[in-house]
């Protein structure tokens, strides 16, 4: 008794002690190669979307495989659809299987979104209709993906200009009860809530309240525009065209200060590309943001790498 | 309610223009005709009308985009120079 009293104390002082260590990387993009590879020292992991890769030829793969080893890789998959009711196909569940045994990603990751429906491709991510169906439909996908790929993937919250007709449950309620069926990870996109909470009249900060902090490992951070709808309205769409504005290194460092694991922030950036002293200097705002968030938690220690 | 169904026609109102002009035109018809249920129907009734155009120009521009661009983080293009850079690094360390 007396040993187990010792031994709960010590797990206590480890945890007052725990250490933090965040990492900040950048999308892999072919357009951003060279300023990517001269400034390795500042990067600390690279993003590569996985569906580029599926059907490449091997010395693109080999290639990749030689980025991995230079630096941290992680794999981002965008076209699976795991979040659908309709099951995803094993041959994009095998490709994906392929290329994670070929790179020995740090971890892979997905959308909680469909991408396809009767048929037919959208070419983008979808937001389902928040049921109980999609989301026992993503829970059944996420165990055969998990079970094909050998490794369970971190899940993004997509944006949408649409507010998802049909749905029932609140975007966090909804996500919520997939990573509690799936026992997976959030990759949480803090643009995307952004953008939905301005789209669809909801506070992004209560919104970090709701969904569970112990499942955020991962973080994209990214910019969009407002954009004109048919009735003079506005609203933000998420293209990674732009900075990340203001608000998401407010709601980064709100992350940092709720979610008790290490975090890899990814800065996405798909266009429009400033120079890379300006992607640099966003990923070192990134690095303070953590550094104000953890400081912000009771009994916790921080160190970046 | 059939999910499965649902997401069909979503997609099919996200991707096709003269879909969803006829879906505009006459919800209830266009959703039962779909097989949709009664739930689902008056769902879709209440649609995000906004939303419904705005996300669908948004995917018919992501569409056109994957038509006209190489895959993102291709190497094809940049091959030599990433290796003449990777090879640099492990002549210096």
């Amino acid at each position: 008794m007396v040993v187990a009293e010792e031994a709960a104390v010590a797990v206590a002082g480890a945890e007052t002690m725990k250490t933090f260590v965040d990492k900040v990387g950048l999308g892999w993009r072919a357009d951003l190669a060279a300023g990517i590879l001269s400034h390795l020292d500042g990067i600390d992991l690279l993003e590569v979307i996985a569906d580029d890769f599926f059907d490449a030829p091997r010395s693109e793969v080999r290639a990749l495989k030689t980025l991995a080893s230079q630096v941290p890789v992680v794999l981002h998959g965008v076209g699976m659809g795991l979040a659908s009711a309709a099951p995803v196909g094993n041959q994009r569940l095998d490709k994906m299987a392929r290329l994670v045994e070929q790179v020995r990603p740090q971890f892979w990751s997905e959308h909680l979104a469909f991408v396809r429906g009767g048929g037919i491709e959208i070419g983008h991510l979808a937001a389902p209709p928040r049921i109980a169906d999609t989301l026992e439909g993503a829970a059944e996908n996420l165990s055969r993906a998990a079970a094909l790929i050998g490794s369970k993937p971190i899940m993004e919250n997509i944006a949408t200009l649409i507010d998802p007709p049909g749905s029932v449950l609140s975007e966090s309620a909804w996500i919520s009860g997939i990573l509690a069926s799936s026992d997976c990870h959030l990759l949480l996109d803090l643009h995307n809530v952004y953008a939905n909470g301005l789209n669809h009249g909801y506070d992004p900060q209560a919104f970090l309240c709701q969904i569970p902090a112990k499942c955020i490992s991962a973080i994209h951070i990214a910019g969009g525009k407002f954009i004109s709808a048919p009735d003079g309205s506005q609203r933000l769409l998420d293209d990674h065209l732009h900075d990340v504005p203001d608000p998401v290194f407010e709601l980064l460092e709100q992350a940092a200060a709720l979610s008790p694991n290490p975090l890899t922030v990814i800065l996405e950036r798909d266009g429009a590309y400033p120079s890379m002293a300006c992607l640099l200097a966003q990923m070192e705002r990134a690095r303070r943001a953590l550094r104000r968030g953890r400081a912000r938690r009771p009994v916790a220690r921080e160190v970046l790498v | 309610m059939s999910a499965r169904a649902f997401e069909a026609f979503l997609t099919r109102i996200y991707v096709d223009a003269g879909a969803r002009t006829r879906f505009a035109a006459n919800p209830r018809d266009e959703t039962r005709r779909a097989g949709l249920s009664d739930e689902e129907c008056a769902a879709l009734e209440n649609i995000d009308w906004v939303g419904l155009e705005m996300a669908a120009r948004s995917f018919a521009r992501k569409r056109e985009l994957q038509r006209k661009e190489q895959p993102r983080n291709s190497f094809k293009n940049n091959f030599e120079n990433i290796f003449a850079t990777i090879s640099r690094r492990f002549r210096r360390h």
